[in-house]
């Protein structure tokens, strides 16, 4: 840091050049993929720049060639006035270029101070000096307001302090352009303000930051101008206050669109899931009904038994206590085929993990679950004329943007690869569906689309399970609350509306509990 | 792409049909490169394997002369060319099926033996009507091979262990019992040589050059048996649920478990089916080549065909075409041999170049990314 600059004013000056420049920057993939083209952007010296767009508007792709992890295909690229060519992230590295990284890339192993040096260690060739590492750590920590302990290993700190890490290893490297991807994805409400306080700090001794998101509002707090990408180009640049969410939005999408879901109240019919007293790996004899008809949401800090439950009701683990009916049939002991045929469909929270095969073609990614009758198979034979129907069928109604039911589920951005995911659980017409982090890491126009498609499901009859990090999609589509904290229902609120994020948070943290009478009433 | 102003568009009509077009040129692109770079790997491969030569001073243009035109100068080589794909073929579609699951199978070795055992015991010692004497020997090959798959296939799907392991072992001991079987109990009485009896005529795979009437070796009709497995292999991995399940299995285990998939009978079945398939090649080598039982009959073979499901990206199609081409170069290897200085060790060289190549997927790559640079432009 060199606190001489001058500090404060966000603005270009007509003197110096601008700290990141590039002019009809383009990047085609070797499969034809065009995933940015034609991009004029210019960031000046000490500004907070958001780059916003729906999933697969290019945004990664460009961040990653301002950071040599791609190359581009086409155009120029000037840091600090100076025209150059990346062939590597140690090039943009070298000319004072960090990138941290939506999922965090540190050595769990290692302390924070090792990791925030790591690769450009003090002290001499062939030694790592801990103690200067650690000082050096601290010195950063404390110049920038990124609080961490230095001495403490990665693995045993939260997200929110590894992410500070990878920031603090930025700057170790001389970071002058600070390039956060998705930087708030992975942080509690808290730890997101504390990291918007460092980064202005940053900005005022002269970095330049650029902010990649698509919450809106995170932006709208944060940023000094908004870089608004559509399909690969730039839409637009506005000045942050001078814009609106909508305006955003619209930009964004390329139409007009209302931000909230229009929710007709549920008529809950019969009980389609019944579960009592289920054990099971982080999770502590959890009792519930879910009716035909209405979308229950479980809320709950990341990690508190949502997964656990979600993935014992999908029948991927098995209980160690309890039972489990889905319209009179018994699935305790049934595996993941045996819940699926008992009408049981499931949005997995991590689609890339286990939620489709990647390599395979989005037609073979939308059969799974049928691929061995009817239509699908008949006589142990696949027939693949009613596979390209059904796929040509699914991609159409679920607006999925493939160029072919043959092309590779991998090859498509998030939004659409969910698209897959939902468009193939919910043509299954299910009794339940357990649907978590229905809309994690998709765009704006998506999630719309989960929306109308989840409350679809459920005026058909359907029972929801809805799992989301995303308080405010909870509060907004459920019917019935429940607050899960350490694998137990702690909270139950059978009447959601004008339930405020801060009042369930109070139960998600454990500040409050509802009696157990009040969480169970009913469910016998 | 450029054309913001208009979204709707982008929604609907042309552009997504556009898109589906690129989309199909760009396959039929890649299917054409894809074919390119296969032989230019062997080409790359032998021309390495030439410079090798040529450093040591040997005369490298009369050694590739004989590889290269070679096995095409005379019938039987043409034969023995086609009878060794054929066994090639065999293997490296019995590699290619485990391969799909994304389990590394290296006990074809065993198979080929245990069904070229258990097609000859049968052949030898059963008298059967004409052509129940060849399908039921066939058909006992590939159920010993099958079965010998079965025992890795359930210890890696139920127990955990190591498909690599296990099957290597696997090998260890089914090659000692064929050798201890041969010499001690199944050689032939009168014979000096550790050989078996013969198998009766009627169970020996009629050979080509009956049909044809020109010398052709040891070919035989086992060449159109395997063009038919090879088809067979297709349709059950493109066209039938259990060929699905195979291939999803192999490209995300996780997604298949979480889609209801058994992914344990998958495995499974992937390594019985692996196995029956060299169990074919085993029978054809005792029924077809050397008509009973010989010490060391795979001689290595097996472990080619490694090299040929490799090559051929684990398609039955391409496992065809790369045996044939693989074979090719081992007779021109053994040519070479015979009419110059140099040794068919070269052509292990060769092997081993492909592997590398193969594997690294290097060549494809560097001419992926050239193509699509020349594109950008």
């Amino acid at each position: 840091m060199e606190p001489t600059e001058e500090t404060g004013e966000p603005v270009a000056t007509d003197t110096a050049p601008p700290a990141l420049e590039a002019v009809g920057l383009g990047k085609t993939y070797p499969n034809g993929t065009r995933a940015v083209s034609d991009v004029d952007l210019s960031v000046p010296r000490g500004e907070i720049r958001a780059i916003v767009g729906q999933n697969g508007a290019g945004k990664s792709t460009l961040m990653k060639l301002l950071y040599g992890l791609e190359q581009p295909s086409a155009g120029q690229l000037s840091v600090h006035g100076r025209r150059v060519r990346f062939s590597g992230p140690q090039d943009a590295i070298a000319l004072g270029v960090g990138m941290v990284h939506q999922n965090l890339m540190l050595v769990p192993s290692f302390t924070v101070a090792e990791n925030a040096v790591l690769g450009v260690e003090p002290g001499r060739a062939g030694r790592v000096d801990r103690a200067a590492a650690a000082e050096r750590t601290a010195a950063l920590a404390e110049q920038s307001g990124l609080a961490v302990d230095p001495t403490a290993r990665v693995d045993t700190v939260s997200v929110g302090m590894r992410q500070r890490a990878e920031i603090l290893k930025a700057l170790h490297r001389g970071a002058r352009i600070l390039i956060l991807d998705e930087p708030t994805a992975v942080l509690t409400p808290q730890e997101t303000t504390d990291l918007f306080t460092a980064v202005r700090r940053l900005r005022d001794s002269g970095m330049t930051v650029l902010f990649i998101s698509h919450k809106l509002k995170e932006v709208r707090e944060i940023s000094d101008r908004v870089t608004v990408m559509r399909a690969g180009s730039v839409i637009g640049t506005v000045r942050t206050e001078e814009s609106t969410p909508a305006q955003l939005a619209s930009m964004m999408v390329g139409r007009e669109m209302s931000l909230d879901v229009a929710k007709p109240p549920a008529r809950p019919g019969a009980r389609v899931l019944r579960v009592r007293g289920l054990s099971g790996p982080a999770v502590h004899g959890v009792s519930l009904d879910i009716a035909a008809g209405e979308i229950v949401g479980l809320a709950g800090v990341e990690g508190n038994g949502q997964t656990e439950l979600v993935e014992l009701l999908a029948g991927l683990r098995r209980p160690t206590a309890g039972s489990v009916t889905v319209d009179d049939t018994d699935v305790t002991h049934l595996d993941a085929a045996g819940h699926r045929r008992a009408g049981i469909a499931h949005v997995p929270e991590d689609r890339l993990s286990n939620g489709a095969a990647l390599d395979r073609s989005i037609a073979d990614n939308l059969i799974v679950d049928r691929h061995d009758r009817p239509p699908v198979a008949r006589r142990g034979i696949l027939r693949t004329r009613r596979i390209r129907e059904l796929a040509e069928d699914l991609i159409s109604r679920y607006a999925i943007r493939a160029p072919h039911p043959d092309a590779a589920a991998g090859a498509l951005s998030g939004g659409n690869l969910q698209k897959v995911v939902v468009a193939r659980e919910l043509s299954a017409k299910p009794r339940l569906l357990l649907a978590a982090q229905l809309t994690r890491g998709v765009d704006i126009g998506a999630m719309h689309f989960m929306y109308e498609r989840l409350l679809e499901a459920r005026d058909a009859g359907a029972a929801v399970l809805l799992v989301s990090a995303d308080l405010g999609e909870l509060l907004a589509l459920s019917d019935r609350l429940l607050v899960i904290k350490d694998g137990r229902l702690v909270a139950r609120f059978d009447d959601p509306a004008g339930l405020t994020e801060e009042a369930t948070g109070l139960y998600m943290l454990g500040v409050e509990r509802h009696p157990d009478e009040r969480i169970t009433a009913g469910v016998r | 792409m450029t054309s913001t102003l208009e979204p709707a568009a982008e929604q609907q009509g042309r552009p997504e049909t556009q898109g589906r077009r690129e989309f199909l040129a760009t396959r039929r692109r890649t299917v054409v490169v894809e074919l390119t770079m296969t032989v230019l790997t062997v080409a790359v491969a032998v021309l390495i394997a030439f410079l090798v030569v040529l450093a040591t001073g040997k005369d490298a243009g009369g050694a590739l002369d004989a590889l290269l035109t070679g096995p095409l100068e005379r019938t039987p080589r043409i034969g023995r060319w086609l009878a060794d794909a054929t066994t090639l073929s065999l293997l490296g579609l019995s590699v290619a099926i485990p391969f799909r699951a994304r389990q590394i199978s290296l006990g074809a070795e065993g198979q080929v033996y245990a069904g070229a055992l258990a097609s000859a015991l049968v052949a030898i010692n059963l008298h059967l009507p004409p052509v129940a004497a060849v399908l039921v020997p066939l058909g006992a090959a590939a159920l010993a091979g099958g079965a010998l798959g079965a025992v890795p296939g359930v210890m890696k799907a139920r127990l955990g262990a190591n498909e690599i392991v296990a099957t290597l072992m696997l090998n260890a001991v089914v090659v000692r019992v064929f050798d201890y079987l041969l010499t001690d109990h199944l050689k032939a009485p009168g014979s000096s040589a550790v050989q078996s009896a013969p198998v009766r005529p009627d169970s020996a795979l009629p050979l080509l050059s009956d049909f044809f009437q020109v010398p052709l070796d040891q070919a035989n009709i086992g060449l159109f048996g395997m063009l038919a497995v090879a088809a067979a292999v297709w349709f059950l991995l493109a066209r039938t649920p259990l060929g699905y399940r195979i291939r999803i299995t192999g490209s995300n285990p996780d997604f298949a478990r979480y889609g209801g998939l058994d992914v344990p009978r998958t495995i499974e079945w992937s390594f019985v089916i692996g196995g029956a398939l060299a169990g074919l090649a085993g029978a054809h080598l005792a029924l077809g080549i050397y008509g009973g039982l010989q010490p060391d009959m795979a001689g290595g073979l097996a472990f080619e065909g490694i090299v040929v499901a490799l090559l051929g990206r684990n398609n039955p199609v391409g496992v065809v075409a790369a045996a044939l081409l693989y074979s090719y170069l081992r007779v021109g290897g053994d040519v070479m041999e015979q009419q110059t200085d140099v040794g068919s060790d070269a052509v292990t060289i060769i092997q081993a170049v492909i592997v590398l190549l193969v594997t690294a997927r290097a060549l494809p790559e560097l001419v992926k990314r050239y193509l699509a640079r020349r594109e950008a432009r």
